[in-house]
């Protein structure tokens, strides 16, 4: 347990500093790009000396690191403040509205706007790694059982087919196939449980290959290492030693690729994806800020997607260390 | 066709190594052998000559590219080479059991090795609850004298050394009560102190649980300590099967004779060969190394206290001068300190107190400049010969590199590098080659004409022959003799290998945790030895020669502590056999007996008297 | 392993044959997946560099009256449209040749960039260590914990994006695994013992890492390069199917298979079959790469 909480302590002081620099950057990069935050709140129409008070008022004229401490100290009790360009009232996405001042309050709040949008991306999430590991641990397994035959052949090239797959096309070849001309599933916004299972699909021919690998390796590394004969000459069966020792074994490697290898790359192509489908996750909402310009919102969802890949990762070295205790040393 | 008391028969036996190409070559020919109940059969051979295959082979563990050609392996009548899978796997484990040297991998590194132990238990005898398994196995984890047995049950593979990880392996094999034992090479990687421990305690148990053994090994001095009779093996055939004592004093074949008049031979008055003769006129000479009181303290996390810091002690207090023309011998096992004080007289790390004076300079205090020019001076020489040398340079460019280091003029350098090379023994073929296909012995021989063509005045050889075999060992000390004597340069031995420091060295330090318990000359280090740790040492020297140094009375229990918590007092007085009071308050510091003779024990002069 | 060195001691030294790069190129050399890959990207390098100029189609005038033609390949009265044409009346073919140049110009210039960045920080952090290492590595760390998707739509969604901003933005989200990989291997190598015997002669630092550290980072970063090629040629198409890649008039993948969203109910082929192509060269790439991974597995296991 005195593992536990040092390292639980030691990686968490570690992670919070990762996410500050990783805030720092984003926001340093939305501050120092050409465009004035106050114009897109605004719109264009607003005269300049009021643009110049409202900026004021704002504290937008202060140096970055200064406005970046407050920013981090509203962060602190959970304000992510609120959003340039969307209302309070509903999802009206229409930013140049000739306001004569800009009263935050009307203004949709951010962590209001992400928490909506989250269970979404969650069910996607968990939709897509679902359909990845269905896939990829019966292929991954049996390629790595036969490492150089031909199951491990058909592992290879279906992932590298798979990897090949342009994920943006792959997403409207599917709409096109499956959703308009066929009509098995329905494919644009959110209606109802089935709207997610394409994208979901998508997804996972994106996953699977990474799985795939990441199984196979380990599972024909592992069924090498010495103790696997050695067992098999100490008495017990070739078939025990891989259930009870090859396969918890190569769970290390998987965790590992889960965790780093898997979370980012739905991080990133989640939000491609929920875009082509016009599905009401964090990843449109992201997409579309970035095409107001609305930064509360991309940088509150930048460090959230950062604080996901840590926190992640923390937990899946430590499931790494309660497999193999070496890993404590 | 077979008595009742031949447990194995062995007739005939070929195994072939396929190779890729569709050839293939014998490894085994024709081996015959059987062996009864309750006896150890001692198997030996060089490497290469096919014994780890046939130590496999007789539990049926031969897989591609290896293949059995012909033959009978017979186990009380039963044919294992043609006996199914099934019926093998059940034979394994529970009637024939098998230990490798390689400890360390043979269990599952994720699950305690109690665990482990029960799970086979309850795979070759099914019925057994997990209760008795465990029972039986902490019963038998106390047999082979594993310390608090029922916790380390629990504990992982990686927790224990590479010695009390062979004793688990040996519960492993007893656990079930086996007929027969093949023991392939298991004392080969422990320390001679542990392996002794581990022989003798093989001993024990065979007596215990009449087991036979087939005990391989590659040392004719530890099948002397347990082997009934001895079967030779070359080239993949036997060439001799005599009981031991016939086999010394009548060896038949040419092969079985060399390999007796070969072996060092410490216990021998005659020291024609050894250092001793040449230690007389060495003391007086000018002092080339002086170590004055060197420590070296490593940090690591402490594992029980958050944010904790545990120090490890690996070089306490080290104190000793090296003359010109010397030959010292730096011996201890592992975790003694020896190689952290390799790095730290080779400059790859500073002490954290002390001094290392090179010809009365203090090299911690040495320039940019200074440092390298030290470096022409002395070099090291590395005990990995495969990882030595960088694989990607050609040989010449590998020995020359020193000199484009030391800035030497591009036209000067391969006259020099050729000239090392004849000096060395490597031929001038070799120059433009890539190190690929070179044995052990020659990719040695490029290592140390690496450092020998700066002309160095001290040699530091780190367990520089210990990867050699015997023959190419003995060429290589007579170079180093040869070179001591033309250029007068100064060797420091640091090894494990005391049968090779008796042979070449004019004065011995041992070490014990991080410090010299003893620094006498060579005659003295053997034959009276002041510090109970080194009568512990020679004790466990395997032998065939009869030792002055009775293993029942001198050889130690248990391991070295800790060096993070070492005992106040003497270190060693957890272990010595003679610990008095004194010893538990007071450290014993190195002080003279007689001559250049020195020990760190309160008893020392005692021992002398008597 | 046991049974090796019983028989042949000298047999471990054979995998290193000639450098640690080259030995790896040349085992991959020899696996058919490889030739089959090579021979697929050479081929479509080819095309695309000489195809726009055999067909003498330009891939970027309008000619409303040849709009919507479907590929020639399916109906030959449209030749010599393979591809057919999209809502203007280009040439989907050549369009799409100019578009696979771009997007391999961009996939190996940056990835270039990645290893060159990455293996001299990560190089740096291993050798140094201490708290230049700690540091360096906290920075790797927080770059790998920022989405790629994240950094480059933040970037290049509020500046103008051009070839070279996207190729910097790949660079500077793309470094991190290089450096990663180059410290553990810095840091192994470091403790071998032919880099203590150098050290133990006398040289420098700096020379122990050109020559000795450096030549080993190659192998096991290679393949990963060469994947990588491909992945930083799918987000150039993502980018510009959100609109922030390479602008117009330029044809990128992105942009041709965001034009044909609007038309895939009556003209399917404007987003599908340049994809195809798309797909088809990354194929090759990651047929290169994944036989350059399984000839380093096999290297680090010892198999010959």
């Amino acid at each position: 347990m005195l593992f536990a909480l040092d390292f639980f302590m030691r990686r968490i002081a570690q992670g919070l500093i990762i996410v500050l620099l990783v805030a720092l950057l984003i926001f340093t990069l939305l501050r120092v790009v050409p465009g004035d935050p106050v114009r897109i709140m605004l719109g264009p129409m607003v005269s300049p000396s009021v643009a110049e008070q409202t900026a004021k008022e704002m504290g937008l004229r202060d140096p970055v690191l200064v406005q970046f401490g407050r920013y981090v100290g509203q962060i602190a009790q959970g304000d992510f403040g609120r959003s340039f360009v969307r209302s309070a009232q509903g999802a009206s996405t229409g930013g140049t509205r000739a306001a004569d001042t800009f009263n935050a309050a009307n203004r949709a709040s951010v962590i209001g706007l992400i928490a909506t949008a989250v269970p979404y991306s969650l069910l996607l999430a968990g939709l897509a790694f679902v359909f990845a590991l269905a896939l990829a641990v019966p292929i991954g397994i049996y390629a790595g059982l036969r490492s150089g035959k031909w199951p491990d052949r058909f592992a290879l090239y279906l992932s590298s087919i798979f990897v090949s797959l342009p994920n943006i096309w792959l997403a409207l070849v599917l709409i096109f196939l499956v959703s308009a001309k066929a009509g098995w599933l329905p494919a644009i916004g959110y209606k109802g449980f089935s709207y997610a299972i394409l994208p979901a699909i998508v997804l996972a021919v994106e996953l699977a290959p990474v799985f795939i690998r990441s199984i196979a390796v380990s599972v024909s590394g592992n069924l090498m290492e010495a103790y696997v004969s050695v067992g098999q000459i100490r008495g017990l069966s070739r078939s025990r030693m891989i259930v009870f020792h090859v396969f918890r074994n190569s769970l290390i490697p998987l965790l590992n690729t889960l965790g780093i290898q898997a979370v980012g790359v739905l991080l990133g192509s989640l939000f491609l994806i929920e875009y082509v489908f016009n599905f009401p996750g964090v990843g449109l909402l992201m997409i579309n800020a970035v095409f107001q310009r609305d930064f509360p919102i991309i940088q509150a969802i930048s460090i959230l997607a950062c604080v996901v890949l840590v926190v992640v990762n923390i937990l899946v070295d430590f499931a790494a260390t309660t497999i193999d205790r070496r890993l404590q040393y | 066709m077979n008595t009742s008391s031949k447990i194995l028969d062995v007739q005939g036996l070929s195994v072939d190594l396929l190779l890729g190409s569709g050839a293939r070559r014998p490894v085994l020919r024709d081996v015959s052998l059987s062996i009864e109940e309750n006896r150890v059969l001692g198997i030996i051979g060089e490497s290469g000559s096919g014994k780890t295959v046939l130590s496999r082979a007789l539990i049926n563990w031969v897989a591609r590219p290896l293949e059995i050609t012909g033959g009978k392996i017979l186990y009380r009548g039963e044919d294992l080479v043609t006996l199914p899978q099934r019926q093998m796997q059940a034979l394994r484990g529970r009637k024939i059991a098998y230990i490798g040297s390689d400890p360390g991998s043979a269990l599952d590194p994720t699950i305690p090795i109690g665990h482990q132990i029960v799970e086979k238990l309850k795979a070759v005898e099914p019925g057994i609850s997990t209760a008795d398994a465990a029972r039986r196995v902490v019963r038998t984890l106390d047999a082979v004298r594993i310390p608090s047995a029922a916790q380390r049950f629990q504990e992982f593979p990686f927790q224990f050394s590479g010695g009390m990880m062979q004793r688990v392996m040996i519960v492993d094999a007893l656990v079930t009560q086996p007929d027969l034992l093949v023991a392939d090479n298991i004392t080969q990687p422990l320390d001679v102190t542990v392996a002794a421990q581990i022989l003798r305690l093989l001993k024990d148990l065979q007596r215990d649980f009449n087991t036979a053994i087939l005990f391989v090994s590659s040392s004719l001095g530890t099948l002397h300590d347990i082997a009934d009779e001895v079967l030779v093996l070359s080239a993949g055939q036997v060439v001799e099967h005599q009981p031991f004592e016939d086999l010394l004093s009548a060896p038949k074949h040419p092969y079985t004779a060399n390999l007796i008049s070969d072996l060092p031979k410490i216990w021998e008055a005659d020291t024609r060969n050894t250092g001793a003769s040449i230690a007389d006129k060495i003391s007086d000479s000018e002092v080339v190394l002086s170590v004055r009181d060197i420590s070296r303290v490593y940090s690591t996390k402490d594992p029980t206290k958050l944010f904790g810091k545990q120090h490890v002690h690996a070089v306490r207090g080290v104190s000793f001068d090296v003359h010109k023309g010397d030959s010292l011998g730096i011996v201890g096992e592992s975790g003694c300190g020896k190689s952290s004080l390799s790095r730290l007289l080779s400059l790859l790390e500073l002490p954290n107190t002390g001094q290392i004076l090179f010809k009365g300079k203090d090299i911690a205090r040495l320039n940019a400049r200074g440092q390298l020019d030290l470096r022409k001076r002395f070099q090291l020489l590395l005990q990995d010969p495969f990882n030595a040398i960088p694989p990607h340079f050609t040989i010449g460019r590998t020995i020359a590199e020193p000199l484009r280091i030391h800035g030497m003029a591009g036209s000067a350098i391969r006259p020099k590098v050729e000239q090392v090379m004849q000096e060395i023994g490597l031929s001038l073929d070799l120059h433009d080659k890539l190190p690929v296909g070179l044995s052990a012995g020659q990719r040695q021989r490029v290592n140390i004409a690496r450092a020998m063509v700066l002309d160095p005045e001290l040699l530091i050889l780190d367990e520089t022959l210990s990867a050699l075999d015997q023959v190419e060992q003995t060429k290589l000390l007579a170079l180093f003799e040869k070179l001591q004597r033309e250029r007068g340069i100064t060797l420091l031995y640091i090894s494990h290998d005391l049968g090779m420091v008796r042979r070449v060295c004019n004065r011995v330090a041992v070490m014990y945790l991080g410090r010299v318990v003893e620094l006498s000359d060579n005659q003295t280090t053997f034959f009276n030895p002041g510090h109970p740790y080194t009568r512990a040492l020679l004790s466990a020297v395997p032998s065939i020669e009869a030792r002055p140094y009775d293993p029942e009375k001198y050889l130690l229990e248990g391991e070295p502590p800790n060096p993070i918590n070492i005992p106040p007092g003497c270190s060693f007085r957890t272990r010595c056999p003679f610990a008095i009071e004194k010893c538990a308050t007071i450290d014993p510091v190195l002080t003279p007996r007689a001559g250049e003779a020195f020990a760190a024990c309160h008893l020392a002069k005692i021992v002398e008297a008597a | 392993m046991a049974i090796g060195t019983d028989i042949d001691p000298a047999g471990t030294a054979v995998a290193r044959k000639r450098g640690p790069g080259t030995s790896l190129f040349a085992k991959a050399w020899r696996t058919a997946d490889f030739k089959i890959g090579f021979a697929i990207v050479l081929g479509l390098l080819l095309l695309s560099v000489i195809g726009p100029y055999l067909l003498n189609l330009s891939p970027t005038q309008f000619n409303v009256s040849k709009k919507f033609l479907e590929p020639g390949l399916l109906d030959g009265a449209n030749m010599p449209y393979l591809f057919g044409t999209d809502q203007l009346g280009r040439d989907l073919f050549s369009r799409s040749l100019i578009g696979l140049r771009n997007a391999l110009f961009i996939g190996v210039v940056s990835v270039i960039g990645m290893f060159i960045v990455g293996s001299a920080i990560g190089m740096i952090a291993g050798y140094v260590g201490g708290w230049v290492g700690l540091v360096l590595m906290r920075l790797t760390d927080a770059q790998m914990s920022i989405p790629v998707v994240i950094l480059a739509i933040t970037i290049l969604g509020v500046t103008r994006p051009t070839p070279l901003t996207i190729i910097l933005v790949f660079i500077l989200a793309g470094w991190p695994a290089y450096a990663r990989v180059a410290r553990s291997v810095t840091l192994s190598e470091r403790r071998r013992e032919y880099v203590r015997a150098a050290k133990i002669l006398g040289a420098s630092d700096l020379r122990i890492l050109l020559v000795h550290i450096a030549p080993n980072i190659l192998p096991p970063i290679a393949f990963v390069a060469v994947l990588d090629v491909a992945k930083m040629m799918i987000f150039e198409a993502a980018l510009g199917f959100i609109g922030i890649g390479v602008q117009p008039p330029t044809p990128t993948f992105g942009t041709i298979i965001a034009d044909g969203t609007k038309y895939l109910m009556n003209a399917w082929w404007i987003t599908t079959v340049p994809g195809l192509l798309l797909a088809l060269s990354l194929c090759g790439i990651n047929f290169m790469g994944g036989a350059l991974e399984r000839s380093r597995n096999k290297i680090l296991q010892g198999v010959e």
